[in-house]
């Protein structure tokens, strides 16, 4: 029963419950009205004006390119492009709660400073743009500056408060060591993709995954903890070589030296391994420095070495000896009558590279003189198809495994199209066309006891996880047999120690084993260029044990006209070969020589 | 004894009970003083209330003060990371083969010919076995040389800065010739 006693605090209590109901029931009422009833309006408003939530990609690095002990060839870095908003100038100035610690006048001349101009043109190309345009927001200045000078622009903006000074970032790739290897790494295009070479081929490995960052952040750009969510970004893969870059550096240097001194319009030097098929060096003048590809004209930018065919000449004189010796048709002592020019059944005409009278030649003397009239008859002895499945075993008219971007496959005519001329000519590598890196690829089948394994240039593409993938395994065929390529072995090393350049080519510690070839050019017209001629060697050391096969051509050599011109710049590939993987010089000494003539 | 019975056991007019007070009555002397609330109690309360909302206040205080320092290690780490990058650019080209190969050769060095290989079993030498001469099989100076742009961009970093910068490129340097040697190679001692 409520008594006057109890009356009192009772009703304190529930007048204090009342008016926390009261209170209570406003918020109720404000809520709903916020939530339920305008929701929509201040969802929309948020999205408009508020402008809390953003979504920025975060773009991923593209992959480097290295070569096999690991020298970054390829890698992609940041640069800055500056640039202005001229109508601001004037409001940053006149701030009075934060003025910048330089007015326009001095900043100009800091900032003109930093970029390699004068200030007085880099204030009159604001006063034009500012002429031209009031209220221009946007006044370029200057593309790809680096990270220093990036970094003093940042301090003259954010320190000094030039806030009219903006600078983007932009991704590209840097090639460290320049025009080493550059024809092999290739370039990337105006939209970063790759364009020719590995940055091509291998574009797959090479590309970066974007990744992305969702996030409020609060006015002063901080931001908002718990409602940031991030995609990482995946890091393009780096892709190793088997290319060797300081041998690539020599062997360029080198072939250039030469090129030039023999007046010769280009040259390249491939260097393969002999065990595992792996190109070491593809060396070649005119090369493309990929950080200034303008400075080469654009028919160099591709790899000639994979991309510029000619017909062999003598260099395939060792195949079709091979042909015929593995055919059993004949062995290095077989001997053929020949003179320097001969006519023969069919009206084909056959000329020696020089006059001699008629020789009694052994098939080795007939390499080692390189006779195109004894190979002619020495063909004769298989079917044209025969020499037609042995070119073709070989790898002529086929592109080699490695597919490079542009690479041509050389041409080769099935035997029954070939003519009178050609049925001889065939003999001594004429009358179909090859690169460079099939010739290399042939020798290599020699220098391995007959077995041709397939060229590569690519070791393995490592991801951003660091999770390996290796290249397939190059494929095997014993293309001639074993005791055939030893007579060929034997036929080559003589034919670089008794034939004409012997002493220019001469290693010395080493047993080497090479063969010169001449082409003509054609001159576009259908015809040849007269008097000028590709020139090439091909060789591999140690003869007892070969470890590397070396090819050296040379475009249109002018101040020797023969394979002679190239002998210098094989040697010194060759002994640098030798020096850079340690090879063991040799101790035994060579077999007793082959004779000539019988 | 019957009537009182009776009278007992008729329905009496059901009287308010007021029950014999066992106890005795007594007159009210003074109010029972009421008794103060305690004090303790209600400091205790809002004591407690006022720590959970001061933990409260301070456990968001942290959170909010970690982003803030995130964001400052952030930018730090920002600012440190394009310190490296722009020392690693002034070192661009400088370790590529065509540099070396200059600097080594402004030092005198040559590219020699054909090694002699020193076999330790049996301390035979194999190989050229004529010591080299001092021809250099490439020139890197000379006309052959292979390019690298970023050799021969020139610097545009200002005078006035690049003390902040480490080396300065670029150096002009005549070529450093080893002190000459007058009394033989030094020799290490070796046990």
């Amino acid at each position: 029963m409520t008594t006057r006693a109890t009356r009192g605090p009772r009703r304190r209590t529930v007048v204090a419950l009342a008016v926390v109901l009261a209170v209570l029931g406003a918020f109720v009422f404000r809520l709903v009205d916020i939530q339920v009833v305008n929701a929509d309006d201040h969802v929309q408003d948020s999205l408009t004006t508020g402008n809390l939530g953003h979504t920025t990609p975060i773009a991923g690095n593209r992959g480097s390119i290295v070569d096999s002990d690991g020298t970054v060839l390829a890698a992609s870095t940041l640069v800055y492009d500056v640039q202005l908003s001229p109508s601001l100038i004037e409001d940053v100035d006149a701030s009075k709660n934060n003025p910048p610690e330089y007015l326009w006048a001095e900043a100009s001349d800091k900032i003109a400073a930093v970029l390699g101009m004068t200030g007085d043109e880099l204030r009159a190309d604001v006063a034009a743009d500012l002429e031209r345009d009031p209220d221009s927001q946007y006044l370029f200045l200057k593309k790809g500056v680096d990270t220093a000078q990036y970094l003093e622009l940042k301090e003259l903006r954010d320190d000094s408060g030039l806030a009219y000074l903006a600078m983007k970032s932009r991704s590209v790739r840097v090639y460290p060591n320049g025009a080493v290897a550059g024809n092999i790494v290739g370039f990337l295009n105006g939209a970063g993709e790759g364009q020719y070479g590995i940055e091509r081929m291998q574009a797959e490995c090479l590309a970066p995954t974007d990744g992305e960052r969702t996030y409020r952040q609060s006015k002063d750009g901080v931001v908002i903890p718990g409602s940031e969510t991030v995609t990482d970004a995946v890091n393009g893969g780096t892709v190793t070589l088997t290319i060797n870059s300081d041998l690539n550096w020599y062997l360029q240097q080198m072939i250039a030296e030469e090129a030039q001194r023999q007046g010769a319009e280009s040259g390249t030097v491939t260097v393969v391994e002999v065990a595992t098929g792996k190109i070491r060096a593809a060396a070649e003048w005119p090369s493309v420095d990929p950080n200034d590809i303008d400075a080469t004209p654009s028919q160099y930018w591709t790899s000639q070495i994979f991309s510029k065919t000619f017909e062999p000449g003598s260099t395939f004189k060792a195949v079709t000896a091979a042909t015929i010796i593995n055919e059993g048709a004949a062995d290095w002592s077989t001997s053929v009558t020949a003179e320097s020019r001969e006519y023969f059944s069919n009206g084909a005409e056959i000329n020696d590279p020089f006059f001699h009278p008629k020789y009694t030649y052994t098939l080795a003397g007939a390499l080692i003189d390189s006779s195109n009239v004894a190979l002619s008859k020495y063909g004769t002895m298989v079917k044209p198809e025969v020499r037609y499945d042995y070119l073709d075993a070989f790898g002529v008219g086929h592109k080699t495994a490695i597919d490079f971007y542009g690479e041509e496959s050389g041409t080769l005519h099935p035997a029954s199209e070939w003519d009178n001329q050609s049925l001889y000519t065939t003999t001594f590598g004429q009358h179909f066309t090859i690169t460079a890196a099939q010739l290399a690829s042939t020798y290599q089948t020699f220098a391995n006891d007959g077995e041709r394994i397939d060229l590569s240039l690519v070791e393995s593409c490592t991801n951003a996880d660091g999770t390996v993938v290796e290249q397939a395994e190059p494929e095997h065929e014993q293309v001639i047999s074993e005791s055939t390529a030893a007579q060929v072995q034997r036929m080559l090393e003589n034919v670089a120690v008794q034939g004409g350049l012997s002493e220019r080519i001469e290693i010395p510690g080493y047993r080497i084993a090479t063969k010169t070839g001449t082409a003509q050019t054609p001159d576009g017209k259908g015809g040849y260029k007269s008097g000028v001629y590709d020139v090439s060697i091909v060789g591999y050391a140690p003869a007892e044990d070969p470890q590397y096969v070396v090819v050296v051509t040379m475009d249109e050599p002018t101040k020797m006209r023969t394979s002679a011109a190239t002998a210098t710049a094989f040697q010194k590939a060759m002994t640098q070969v030798l020096k850079t993987y340690r090879v063991t010089p040799s101790t035994e000494p060579m077999d007793e020589l082959l004779p000539k003539f019988k | 004894m019957s009537a009182r019975n009776a009278a007992v056991a008729l329905p009496q007019p059901h009287e308010t009970p007021r029950e014999a007070p066992q106890r005795g009555l007594r007159v009210v002397e003074a109010p029972r003083s009421r008794r103060r609330p305690r004090l303790a109690y209600a400091l205790v309360a809002l004591a407690g209330a006022a720590l959970i909302a001061i933990a409260q206040i301070g456990l968001t205080l942290a959170t909010t003060h970690d982003s803030f320092v995130l964001a400052d290690l952030k930018s730090e780490q920002r600012s440190l990371r394009l310190e490296t990058q722009a020392l690693q650019e002034q070192l661009a080209g400088a370790s590529s083969p065509q540099a070396l190969a200059v600097k080594a050769s402004e030092l005198g060095m040559v590219v020699a010919g054909s090694a002699s290989y020193l076999r330790l079993s049996d301390g035979t030498v194999v190989g050229a076995g004529t010591s080299a001469d001092w021809t250099s099989t490439v020139d890197p100076t000379g006309s052959g040389a292979v390019a690298n742009e970023l050799l021969t961009q020139k610097p545009t970093v200002t005078e006035q800065t690049s003390s902040a910068a480490s080396a300065d490129e670029k150096p002009v340097q005549e070529p450093d010739t080893p002190p000459a040697l007058t009394d033989g190679l030094p020799v290490p001692s070796t046990h």
